[in-house]
């Protein structure tokens, strides 16, 4: 059987300080990869140019959802079978792939989530701030779309050409990964979560979402209900 | 006819004319506002009206019941403007995405070497 073909997303927003580093290690371990800039002011482009990475620019800044799916794009141009999310701020561990995306290569399930709260000694390094908003998240999600996770926004997450079919991400900025939820269960897609590591570095605390922000996502939760 | 009503309905109708002249839209818009602006020339030429309305409504004064109408409109409006926003700003980002694809300078690295994973 051929090998399928794995396609790593990193939707990047003005980091060239780390991402140099996590496409050398993704690329380490062989896999394809998508880098999204969605519309940096620093040098990402020039380089990206020195890796062999497809690079995909925004022209604007619309949102980490936008990036994703513009890489999703590119991925079903390319005769993807397997897509991976992955984030450029260094929270993610390049050799978690190959544990997220098992199920998905044993055609256990169409799509799986990685979570941050499936095992203790990852439990423990996730700051209490972090820890509230996201229980909480999870319980907003479950309220919405009926499907209770055990993490409610972690960004790495990986689907089979199935779900990258179905899966079309119109939420531009944060409220993605609540949208990915809902086409999941609309689709009826078989999903599954593997415990991952988060990574809190200074900089991605930095980068990351504030509590502010959880604010605006559940607006653009209630205001969908409203369109179309 | 008092002051007050020749600058309201004054006012109105500049705000109609510029409706239909410059900010077409749906029909439906079309008929609101239509409806609005006729129901603003009555109240208007015809006071005692809000007051008949509102005490029929359970409104103490006809203002009250204006300001009410007024709230609920402009709530209505701020969803309309809402909704709008979010529209414009998925064609944009379908527009920026399409860019982006079309720009994509080096697919064909990739699609050259399929010996990896």
């Amino acid at each position: 059987m051929e090998a399928p073909k794995i396609f790593v997303i990193v939707p990047v927003f003005n980091e060239s300080k780390v991402l140099e580093k996590i496409v050398q290690n993704l690329l380490a371990c062989n896999y394809k990869i998508i880098v999204v800039d969605d519309g940096s002011t620093d040098n990402v482009k020039e380089i990206m140019k020195n890796y062999p990475v497809i690079f995909l620019c925004h022209r604007l800044n619309i949102g980490q959802g936008a990036a994703l799916q513009t890489g999703m794009n590119a991925a079903k141009i390319l005769d993807a079978d397997i897509v991976v999310h992955f984030d450029a701020d260094g929270q993610h561990d390049a050799d978690e792939i190959k544990k997220l995306i098992e199920p998905l290569l044993q055609n256990k399930c169409d799509i799986v989530f990685g979570s941050r709260f499936l095992k203790d000694e990852n439990v423990r390094s996730v700051p209490f701030i972090k820890k509230i908003i996201l229980q909480t998240g999870r319980y907003i999600n479950w309220i919405f779309y009926g499907i209770l996770l055990s993490d409610a926004h972690n960004g790495f997450r990986a689907m089979n050409r199935k779900a990258l079919e179905k899966i079309v991400i119109t939420q531009n900025r944060m409220a993605h990964a609540s949208e990915i939820l809902q086409l999941v269960k609309k689709n009826k897609l078989r999903f599954q979560e593997v415990p991952v590591t988060i990574h809190y570095t200074k900089y991605s605390q930095q980068k990351g979402q504030s509590i502010f922000n959880s604010v605006n996502i559940i607006f653009d939760l209630i205001f969908k209900k409203f369109e179309k | 006819m008092k002051l007050i009503q020749v600058i309201l309905l004054i006012s109105l109708i500049i705000i109609i004319i510029s409706y239909f002249r410059w900010f077409r839209s749906a029909v439906f818009d079309k008929i609101l506002i239509a409806a609005i602006f006729f129901a603003g020339i009555m109240f208007v030429i015809f006071p005692d009206f809000t007051t008949k309305i509102s005490s029929f409504l359970g409104v103490g004064r006809g203002a009250d019941l204006l300001f009410y109408m007024a709230i609920v409109v402009f709530g209505y409006l701020i969803m309309l403007l809402y909704s709008k926003i979010k529209k414009l700003e998925n064609q944009l980002a379908e527009l920026v995405r399409s860019q982006a694809l079309a720009g994509a300078e080096n697919f064909s690295v990739l699609k050259k070497d399929d010996g990896s994973k």
